[in-house]
């Protein structure tokens, strides 16, 4: 991978590059300019750590070196790279969802729909145990067939995840087969976030489409603020929310689902700038998950005298509100701790329109138009941000250039955060996005929509439930999904679990498989036989116009 | 002369020296993605064998490959000190590959030369120097053809210093 020249798009962000640099601190730009050159073996998925025997590596240019230690040759390096991807990806969404499940169940919140949420709670038993599970009913019955046919349909997580996960432990398995267990494990966490999005409903009332603002001129000078970070139970955001009522503090959110009814949290960056909010001076105390919050945050903490709580810790002890409390109350005494630090807020910020779900957007009459030609087809954005890319540069240059071109845009999680820096989720933008087709689509949906229509926080399955209520096969519909600029290995399982239901799936930067010419092939050409859609491998450069010629290509075959 | 040094105590035997030389120098393509599959397979001028110590040529001051080369194909560049092949005459003989020391020069039979580092000298920097991930390569000044005196390698091979 290449040196990045211009590190952000973000002008909002960029003012406080050169600010680091005087001041001789290191953000996520300068440690991966110091980890150049990336280890090629690992870029290309020629190396192997699941043993103690190696570390091994197949040498591309020593004949005595192709294998590893145990026999794995380059393919089964390669496609074994995929999986341990997929696994660690499709376990974020368990996991998100058990910790959210576990708290409901002990009575830690009252949920809305009692109902509802009782039924979901034993979904969810079920889905952990043997995978019978009535959301998979829901699924368009080819699809499923399919599924069961080829062995990945959902079973459990013994069978889904443990057997899937062993598979990189030894066997002979085939690339093939290795990974279609790649792809039941994805499935089963597909599963989890269409689960956690509806007991999410359950329990705090349904999300309408909401206002926010978003990028860092959200923060505050004269208010206590505590940021959210990354991925932690949300009824921990709900009881802070509550604890703070009424009381003079502002709750924004970084890299986490900004709506907990009926509390909202503003967006203040998204995933590649996650650390220089610290740097504004105008955070008092950070509450921070795992999934999604760079370890580098503690240390920039300390050098803006900034706590961080963490809320993934052992013996949390199951009193959640009281630790809100605790959380809101050191938020305050923090605020008088640093009044004399300089808070140093860029005036950037933008509206959006965030939350929309399957229901705000008559999914019949965008198939209708997909028919008559009106629009070119419909586009999933996702995937958050990557520092081998400028920031938000791809997705947003991408989005809009497939605009243009009339393609439905829908996108979730950190990728709407993306693209609503730069206007593109606010309604009033729309006119000048978008090309006449879908401009006229768009406002025929009756609501106030913006250009690109945002599905919810990635941990919601927003997206998921979209499809469902399209009511088709993806593989039928002029339909795919990009990820311009991902990085999470949850973005590694979504990719594998959409192109499961048939939508092809491009996918940037290009997967760690490349070394296995076996493994490239199979997510092209065999998951095009077994799921009627290609995960795209891409290792050429490409122009943005050139990816939305390859996207628009993508659309034409339905 | 310029030649480079290796840090046993810091080469962990990573290889990464030798695939971006049969990225950078033994490829058609000179890039990752194509060069690890390319036919003939790329022949990195750099091994890391057995132990911990990647092979370099060491460009001999007195130079068995150039002695016992029939046609003056291996040479000594006058400016550098840098013994390379010029390969448009090379006879794929292997007199050179028989009396090399190290066992540097490779027989590249499927384009009858004889292949050899010439520690990147039509390049601005040694491309091995600039990847090694544990600065267990480095560039060095040599004296009379041998390494400086104070140099922390000399130092180190004579028992005078500790790393």
């Amino acid at each position: 991978m290449d040196f990045v020249q211009k590190k952000t798009a973000d002008s909002a962000v960029e003012p406080f590059l050169a600010k680091a640099a005087e001041k001789g601190v290191a953000l996520v730009w300068d440690r991966y300019e110091g980890s150049l050159p990336q280890c090629g073996f690992c870029e290309t998925g020629l190396n192997c750590r699941d043993c103690l025997q190696g570390p091994c590596i197949s040498h591309p240019f020593r004949d005595g070196n192709k294998v590893g230690v145990c026999g794995k040759d380059k393919d089964i390096l390669g496609v074994h790279s995929f999986l341990r991807l997929v696994v660690h990806g499709a376990m974020a969404y368990l996991d998100q969802l058990t910790d959210f499940a576990g708290g409901v169940k002990s009575g830690e919140s009252s949920p809305r729909d009692k109902g509802q949420a009782d039924k979901l709670i034993k979904d969810i038993q079920a889905l952990l145990a043997d995978g019978g599970v009535g959301v998979v009913q829901e699924f368009p019955k080819g699809l499923i067939d399919g599924w069961k046919a080829k062995g990945v349909y959902p079973e459990g997580i013994a069978r889904d995840l443990f057997k899937a996960s062993q598979k990189l432990d030894g066997g002979t398995s085939s690339v093939e087969d290795t990974l279609l267990w790649a792809f039941k494990g994805a499935l089963s966490g597909c599963m989890a976030q269409v689960l956690q999005g509806r007991l999410k409903t359950a329990v705090f009332g349904d999300t309408s489409p909401t206002d926010v603002e978003v990028n860092l001129g959200v923060l505050q000078q004269e208010v206590p603020t505590i940021l959210l970070y990354g991925h932690f139970s949300p009824l921990l955001k709900q009881k802070i929310g509550e604890a703070a009522k009424g009381k003079h503090i502002g709750i924004m959110g970084v890299c986490t689902d900004p709506l907990i009814p009926p509390y909202s949290f503003a967006p203040v960056t998204n995933y590649g700038s996650q650390e220089i909010p610290l740097m504004t001076g105008a955070v008092d105390l950070i509450v921070a998950g795992d999934q999604c919050v760079n370890p580098s945050l503690a240390e920039l903490a300390k050098g803006w005298n900034v706590e961080v709580v963490q809320t993934e810790v052992l013996n949390r002890g199951g009193d959640l509100a009281g630790f809100a409390r605790k959380i809101v109350e050191q938020a305050q005494k923090a605020f008088d701790g640093r009044r004399k630090v300089t808070r140093d807020i860029p005036g950037v910020k933008e509206s959006a329109l965030m939350g929309c779900s399957a229901k705000d957007v008559d999914s019949k009459k965008i198939a209708e138009a997909m028919k008559g030609g009106e629009i070119k087809g419909l586009a999933i954005l996702a995937g958050c941000n990557n520092v081998k890319f400028t920031q938000d540069h791809e997705i947003v240059s991408l989005a809009r250039e497939l605009l243009k071109r009339d393609v439905f845009c829908v996108s979730e999680g950190c990728a709407s955060v993306s693209l609503a820096k730069y206007g593109l989720l606010n309604p009033r933008n729309r006119e000048s996005s978008c090309g006449k087709g879908l401009s006229d689509l768009l406002s025929s949906l009756g609501k106030d929509l913006p250009a690109v229509v945002d599905l919810g926080s990635c941990e919601n399955g927003g997206v998921t439930e979209f499809l469902l209520a399209m009511g088709k096969q993806p593989k039928d519909l002029p339909l795919v999904a990009c990820f311009p600029e991902a990085n999470r290995t949850k973005a590694v399982a979504r990719a594998a679990w959409t192109v499961a239901m048939g939508a092809p799936t491009y996918f940037w930067p290009y997967l760690p498989v490349t070394g296995s010419p076996k493994t490239v092939e199979a997510l092209g050409e065999f998951c095009e036989k077994t799921f009627g859609a290609k995960l795209n491998v891409i290792t050429e450069k490409m122009e943005v116009a050139e990816k939305a010629d390859l996207i628009m290509k993508g659309l034409e075959r339905a | 002369m310029e030649v480079i040094m290796v840090d046993q105590e810091k080469c962990t035997q990573c290889h990464t020296c030798a695939l971006w030389c049969g990225i950078e120098i033994g490829s058609v393509a000179k890039e990752l993605n194509q060069a690890i599959h390319e036919e003939p397979q790329p022949v990195p001028r750099v091994h890391v064998e057995g132990n911990n110590f990647p092979f370099h040529c060491r460009h001999c001051e007195v130079a068995p490959c150039i002695d016992a080369c029939p046609n003056g194909t291996m040479r000594r560049d006058p400016k550098t000190g840098l013994v390379y092949v010029h390969e448009p005459t090379c006879i794929a003989c292997w007199m050179c590959v028989m009396v090399c020391p190290f066992g540097i020069i490779a027989p590249l039979s499927s384009q009858h030369i004889a292949i050899k580092c010439d520690r990147c000298r039509n390049m601005e920097y040694p491309i091995c120097v600039e990847v090694c991930p544990t600065n267990a390569l480095k560039l060095q000044k040599t004296r009379k053809g041998l390494p400086d005196e104070d140099s922390q390698y000399v130092q180190y091979s004579k028992g005078l210093k500790d790393f």
